[in-house]
């Protein structure tokens, strides 16, 4: 809920209070890390320290699958990785401190090479996200395969052990172990509690939109998949370290698949309650395993199954609602409200030498079906363009191929004179193209403060590890959010806005990003015509004050006729008239079309 | 040459059996079920058991079918009906449901390996190449089964109801379709085909609680490949089949066992809707 602005102070309040909590938490955990090895036998210090490194590992498969919605069978891959170049280092080249740190930084290279060479393949504009998954699935299997292949070199299916390592104490390998599962789920809690962490909830929650904002998706889930392997790779490796055993199954497919068990026990989207999950499980698994092995599994695998069917959110956070109700303390809340700010835009006026947007010879055909068929349009600044034309005309898939270079069959596309090629939305919307979308798909869990700051990722960055408190907006986005009172709403979760306020937002954010060629899929349908005429006038001041070039998709020919400059009108895939407001209203041609007449198309 | 060539088709068409209740369940419900692994499994202990009791080999793959099919439909009922909307999690639960059916496995069995009669043993002549009978027995059920699922599809009420499904489930609701019976159908359909499966290809392996696993991936990879279509499903099983046979005799069998999961990983990159759309 919006909160008090005053507490939203220079600085980011919330920056603050996260950082405050990162910092208690991981004292508290260093403390009982310190002082646990003294209180402990020989045998929970040696299951622990396997655990930490494991928790460590969990933790990136909650950044990749509970935050940004990647499902990922492949994490354990990396602890492989990891694990692997620490033994082959030690028993084929050499042992001691200068190759022991020169193997762990290969982990880490390997480990950010492959996860480079798996997003490349992985993530790309378009990919399904079963896409992911499948080749997360076939990573483990490949190099356990390989590592089969390996023969004596990677000791095949038994492993290799009694390599050469640091026979340091347990209490020792405890504090390595334990620090290391501190320093990174602090930073992955820094980040995820971030604009960046909000980032990655954005592109779970609707990975198109955030294309059209101009974000790179496939870029940043690239460089997490490859900050998240490192992660893991230093994990296996201080795990083979430790144990001085490894076994091709440490990076194989099921070892993968734990990880999701745990994550999801845990608490997805958590954090704290993979990590906590994974060190729970795993330690209660080694004490059952002896007694109960088959059996033990089998309660994992019941509890797994009814988490995922009834309590999608894990275990932890029921706990932590349990706790809560038996100790009331404040809740963190990391959701404050932000400050808008608002500045007025550079105009693109002066610079009309050549057209915002022309398109030549625009083709789209699905086989032998043609929706679009050599369409020709240009728009001008300052001006606002209606495309008009009866269901099925081509309009929206016109718009489709205007502001995403693979969706074309044919034809060319200039925005500011470059053209498009067969770049992916975000980079089109880096020319100056901004998209609004016929149906209001917007961030369900953001707030409509965090959307508009998504909104203003590809022109303001957002900080990994802070938050900021203030957004800066063009006036004509702040206009319209003022209009629908969303400027009073900040703090609110966007599904639990008004249908209004949704479009609203929308449009917001699409002048958030700064286009000078604006996109706009029926910005009315289903408005109260207070609300229509409102937009009317924000979209005629953008073009005449602002410059931009508008171009409307719009049914109510009323709404157009009061707005347009011009109209172009679109009939089966072909463009039937382009003329001004008057002309197109009294041509009998246009009139035969929406009265459902028979007409030869005049290309 | 020749052996090859049959290893080639033969192996293909175990792919095929093996993938077809994967393919359906996907087909039908769009969801992946995890679970295919544990159930060829089943089929796989169901044969053993029909063998050991005395019971004609040739019984084992109707039998664990008709298991199969009740556990599916339970299962449906239980687990998946509610993860109908949510399905990357309905990946996750049937994979711990396979766990599950895995660990009751081995509680029932234990780990060691047990081997199931086979129905029949020793070569074929082909005109000169002696060659598995049981192999060859196994490509013309391949056939007969993708026979019998095209018949399913397009010669029945249940398949004109169940492309009705595939193509638009709302729509198909609207037209007064029983979805959630179809669901549960297909899903009982696509379990039975996969115990059967487990149960016809025990005869050429040993039976043990993971045998499913490596099938599993390898039957998931040729579904997406393939989408959702019998013809395409069958010749994604001879592409991918005939890689496996020939990198495994050409190069080596470890590198062999990684081909279909990594072509299937480049074919889909290269066409993202698989070998089936479009046609």
């Amino acid at each position: 809920m919006a909160r008090d602005t005053s507490e939203a102070a220079p600085g980011s309040s919330v920056t603050r209070r996260v950082r405050r909590t990162v910092l208690i938490g991981a004292a508290v955990a260093a403390v009982v890390v310190a002082t646990a090895p003294f209180q402990l036998d020989i045998y929970t210090k040696n299951i622990l320290i396997r655990a930490f490194f494991l928790a460590a590992l969990a933790m990136t498969v909650d950044v990749l699958w509970g935050y940004t919605g990647i499902l990922t069978f492949g994490q354990s891959a990396f602890f492989g990785i990891g694990a692997y170049a620490c033994a082959l280092v030690a028993t084929h080249y050499g042992f001691g401190p200068f190759w022991f740190a020169g193997s762990f930084l290969l982990a880490l290279l390997a480990a950010v090479a492959v996860a480079w060479l798996i997003g490349w393949l992985a993530f790309y504009h378009g990919a399904s996200p079963l896409y992911a998954s499948i080749v997360t699935l076939a990573l483990p299997i490949v190099l356990v395969q390989l590592i089969f292949a390996g023969g004596r070199f990677t000791g095949s299916s038994s492993g290799i052990s009694a390599f050469p390592t640091y026979y340091w104490a347990f209490e020792t390998w405890f504090w390595i172990a334990g620090g290391y599962l501190i320093a990174v789920t602090a930073l992955g809690y820094l980040l995820v509690s971030s604009d960046f962490g909000r980032l990655l909830v954005a592109i779970r929650e609707n990975e198109e939109r955030c294309a059209y904002l101009g974000i790179p998706v496939s870029r940043i889930k690239i460089l997490l998949m490859m900050a998240a392997g490192a992660i893991g790779a230093g994990a296996g490796f201080g795990y083979a370290a430790f144990t001085n055993v490894v076994a091709p199954e440490l990076g194989g497919f099921l070892l993968g698949t734990e990880l999701l068990i745990f994550t999801a026990l845990g608490g997805r989207g958590t954090l704290i309650g993979p990590v906590l999950g994974t060190i729970g499980i795993d330690v209660t698994a080694s004490y059952l395993s002896g007694s109960l092995p088959f059996l033990w599994k089998l309660i994992t695998g019941v509890a797994f199954v009814v988490v995922i069917v009834l309590l999608p959110q894990g275990l932890i956070p029921i706990l932590g609602k349990g706790l809560r109700r038996l100790w009331p303390f404040p809740r963190a809340a990391a959701r404050d409200a932000v400050v808008l700010r608002g500045f007025e835009p550079t105009t693109p006026h002066g610079e009309t030498r050549s057209a915002p947007l022309r398109t030549a010879d625009l083709l789209r055909h699905y086989g032998s079906l043609k929706v679009l068929d050599g369409i020709a349009i240009e728009s001008r600044g300052s001006e606002l363009l209606s495309i008009v034309g009866p269901n099925g005309a081509g309009k929206t898939t016109l718009m489709r191929c205007i502001s995403d270079g693979g969706e074309r069959s044919g034809g060319e596309v200039y925005v500011n004179g470059t053209e498009i090629g067969r770049g992916s939305p975000q980079s089109v919307v880096a020319l100056g193209i901004g998209r609004s979308f016929q149906n209001t798909n917007l961030f369900e869990t953001l707030t409509v403060g965090e959307c508009l700051m998504l909104a203003r990722w590809r022109i303001d960055g957002a900080s990994l590890f802070s938050r900021r408190n203030e957004v800066a907006l063009p006036t004509p986005a702040l206009g319209i959010l003022e209009a629908t009172g969303l400027d009073k709403a900040l703090g609110t979760e966007t599904r639990n806005l008004s249908h209004g306020q949704k479009r609203g937002l929308e449009l917001a954010m699409v002048l958030a990003t700064e286009p000078s060629v604006l996109l706009l899929d029926e910005p009315t349908a289903g408005l109260t015509k207070a609300e229509r005429t409102a937009i009317g006038s924000v979209l005629t001041s953008l073009a005449r004050v602002h410059g931009l070039s508008i171009l409307l998709i719009e049914h109510d020919l009323d709404f157009v006729r009061d707005i347009s400059d011009r109209i172009v009108v679109l009939h089966q895939g072909a463009l039937l008239m382009e003329g001004t407001v008057e002309e197109v209203i009294a041509s009998d041609l246009v009139k035969a079309v929406y009265s459902g007449q028979a007409v030869e198309t005049a290309s | 040459m020749a052996n090859l060539a049959l290893d080639m088709i033969t192996t293909s068409a175990i792919l095929f059996v093996v993938a077809s209740g994967l393919m359906i369940i996907l087909g039908v419900m769009k969801l992946i079920n995890f679970a295919h692994g544990a159930f060829l499994t089943l089929g796989g202990y169901a044969a053993y058991l029909t063998t050991e009791a005395g019971l004609s080999p040739w019984l084992a793959p109707l039998l664990a079918g008709a298991v199969g099919f009740g556990v599916g439909i339970v299962v449906e009922r239980v687990i998946v009906r509610p993860l109908y909307h949510r399905p990357l999690d309905a990946i996750l639960a049937t994979w711990g449901l396979g766990i599950i059916i895995g660990q009751l496995i081995t509680i029932g069995f234990g780990r060691e390996v047990q081997f199931a009669a086979s129905p029949m043993t020793g070569t074929l002549d082909l005109g000169g190449i002696e060659y598995s009978a049981y192999r060859l027995t196994l490509t013309a059920v391949a056939l007969a089964i993708g026979g019998a699922l095209t018949a399913l599809l397009y010669l029945t009420r249940f398949g004109l109801n169940a492309r009705a499904v595939i193509m638009n489930e709302t729509l198909a609701r609207g037209l007064g379709i029983d979805s959630a019976r179809v669901r549960l159908l297909t899903f009982g359909l696509g379990a039975g085909l996969a115990c059967g499966a487990g149960a016809l290809i025990t005869p050429l392996l040993s039976v043990d609680p993971n045998m499913g696993l490596p099938w599993l991936v390898n039957s998931f990879m040729l579904v997406l490949v393939s989408g959702v279509s019998i013809p395409s499903l069958a010749l994604a099983s001879l592409i991918l089949g005939s890689a496996q046979v020939a990198v495994s005799s050409y190069i080596s069998p470890i590198i062999g066992g990684l081909t279909i999961v990594v072509l299937a990983a480049v074919l889909l990159r290269l066409y993202p809707k698989g070998l089936g759309r479009g046609t």
